[in-house]
């Protein structure tokens, strides 16, 4: 069943006289279960087209259905509604509250959808437990390698037990190790959830954990069959 | 809540400065209104007091004891007219007294007022008798005076007047003009008022004003009724006091300042902590935090630092009531007290929107945080 769909997504930003087309033409459909990547050159429309999945931006043509709902229906507060259920955002810097620690990183997103019930709370120690972080529930930010960290924002983004999950270069700024680490935990949560994920990265050693590979230039995208596992 | 108290508890030294500077605030608000109370207390606490509705004067004195002489003979024409229940007059002097035959002279400045013994503008005494028609050397005084060293059975004599009264009894919280009042009956106060000869203006048996009874007194009425008059509310009455509106104007200007800075200050503080974290909240929003809810962390941290920092200001408040000398002019209410602290909360609270605006501007693509 797909989870999400580009069907000719196209974005056009106006730079002073110019306009810019970031995305052009964008088609794909992501099933769940499935891991996706989609590599490119910086300036290539990764970005947006990650904020445009992540409905933090509208497509200027096209449509992206989400669930089978299209995006372009909803208000600006059903979007905000959206991202909290059924998306997960894995950002490059973990990017976590500082002042929370490990375990009420993940509560807080709880609290934003109403009461917060115990299943809730198991929940959050079962993910963290599966992510490693046992041990670290109580710790804040900051006492946390980088690798833990971006663990932690693993578990955020799967917390709400969203449909899809988004990881905007989540290795950028973990050594290869760790990198390896993150990469095949969003991978192994991805498959024993059943979500769909697209991780946007230029870091090709990370490939072969996905099911597919896209490549994005001048705001295409395409398949890019050289990556097959 | 949630983010709130963690932040709080996180950030505990920048909190508490601003919590410091609200603890000051408060504190001064509430140090500023037992001032002005005690000092309007001080200034009329006598016409405060007194059962009466509406207060008649001499046309032209605008509200003044001081200014206005009427005779005698209209509390009996005011108390015919509709809706007066009762009228009695009132007048009021200036003077020094001392006890006489005493080793040491302390001389003390008091408000000579003179009514009519067993009306209701004569207050109870605590201590002593009242005073009695037929003994016009009998006074009742204000405690303070006790303070002084006056007692019940002194003599007292009234500087610039060969007259000599008695203390027979104490009155509590009876203060006009800013001085302790002794209250005496009509006639003794008018042989020592108008002792000069002429200085009545030839009105027979002067008073200063006359207070009456009656809720649906019509005031317009009475005026044009009795040509030479004008009758106030009790409160316009107060007004006249001499340097009552000034005085509390200017308190009260001193507090409204006080409450602007504090919503500046408040205001100010948590706005800038909010451009400071424009990022953190674009991630939260980007996860799918509503403005709702991050509005709501806002104010409810506002909410719990100014309410700690006001029952903080409060407490420091009664402490300081404690050592405050006798003589200052001050007295808490606790009415006004709750008035300013709620007040302050408000303010605040208000102060702290300017922040929720500026987060629901905040744009969640900033998560992303490098769009081309």
């Amino acid at each position: 069943m797909s989870v999400i769909q580009f069907k000719n997504v196209s974005k056009l930003y106006q730079q002073g006289e110019n306009q810019v087309l970031a995305l052009d033409n964008v088609s794909l459909t992501v099933e769940q279960g499935e891991f996706i990547a989609v590599i490119g050159p910086s300036g290539s429309g990764k970005s947006t087209f990650l904020a445009i999945a992540g409905a933090l931006l509208h497509a200027t043509k096209g449509e992206v259905i989400i669930n089978g709902k299209s995006l372009n229906e909803l208000k600006p507060k059903d979007l905000a509604q959206l991202r909290l259920k059924e998306i997960g955002f894995i950002l490059q810097n973990s990017n976590l509250v500082p002042y929370l620690n490990v375990l009420e990183q993940l509560l807080v997103v709880k609290r934003m959808s109403g009461k917060l019930v115990k299943e809730d709370k198991e929940f959050a120690k079962e993910l963290l437990q599966s992510l490693g972080l046992a041990a670290k529930m109580e710790k804040l930010p900051e006492q946390l390698s980088g690798g833990e960290r971006q663990r932690v924002a693993i578990a955020r983004a799967f917390i709400n037990n969203p449909s899809i999950i988004l990881a905007d270069e989540p290795t950028a700024s973990l050594d290869s190790k760790n990198a390896h680490e993150v990469v095949q935990l969003i991978a192994k949560e991805t498959k024993t959830r059943n979500k769909a994920a697209i991780m946007v990265t230029h870091d090709e050693r990370m490939l072969e954990y996905c099911d597919k590979v896209y490549k994005m230039e001048d705001g295409k995208l395409k398949r890019d069959d050289s990556f097959s596992f | 809540m949630f983010l709130a108290i963690r932040e709080l508890k996180h950030g505990k030294l920048r909190f508490s400065m601003i919590g410091l500077i609200t603890v000051l605030i408060a504190w001064l608000v509430f140090i500023l209104s037992g001032l002005g109370n005690g000092l309007s207390t001080l200034s009329a606490a006598t016409f405060k007091n007194m059962n009466a509705h509406y207060v008649t004067f001499e046309e032209g004195s605008r509200a003044s004891m001081s200014r206005s002489l009427l005779s005698e003979s209209l509390v009996k024409e005011l108390e015919n007219q509709t809706n007066v229940t009762a009228a009695s007059a009132m007048g009021a002097t200036m003077g020094t007294v001392f006890k006489s035959a005493s080793a040491d002279k302390v001389k003390v400045d008091v408000a000579i007022l003179g009514i009519t013994p067993g009306s209701f503008l004569e207050p109870s005494v605590i201590e002593g008798k009242p005073l009695q028609a037929d003994k016009p050397l009998e006074v009742i005084v204000n405690d303070t005076l006790k303070k002084k060293g006056f007692k019940i059975g002194d003599t007292l004599e009234i500087e610039g007047s060969l007259e000599k009264v008695k203390i027979v009894g104490f009155v509590t919280n009876e203060t006009y003009n800013h001085l302790p009042a002794i209250f005496t009956t009509l006639d003794k106060w008018r042989s020592i008022q108008f002792a000069a000869p002429g200085s009545d203006k030839g009105i027979e048996k002067p008073v200063n004003a006359i207070m009456l009874q009656g809720e649906n007194i019509d005031p317009e009425k009475l005026n044009k009724h009795f040509k030479n008059t004008e009758t106030v509310t009790k409160a316009a009455a107060i007004q006249g006091m001499p340097g009552y509106k000034e005085e509390n104007g200017t308190i009260m200007m001193m507090l409204a300042f006080l409450l602007a800075i504090s919503a500046f200050v408040i205001g100010v503080f948590f706005y800038v902590l909010t451009l400071q974290k424009s990022n953190q909240f674009g991630i939260l929003k980007a996860i799918g935090a509503s403005n709702r809810f991050l509005g709501k962390a806002i104010v409810s941290q506002v909410f719990l630092l100014s309410s700690i920092s006001i029952v903080v200001g409060i407490l420091l408040t009664y402490g300081t009531a404690l050592i405050l000398p006798d003589e200052m002019p001050f007295s808490l209410d606790t009415k006004l007290v709750v008035v300013y602290a709620l007040l302050l909360l408000v303010v605040s609270i208000l102060s702290s929107l300017i922040s929720v605006r500026k987060i629901t501007k905040i744009d969640p693509l900033q998560a992303i945080g490098r769009m081309e």
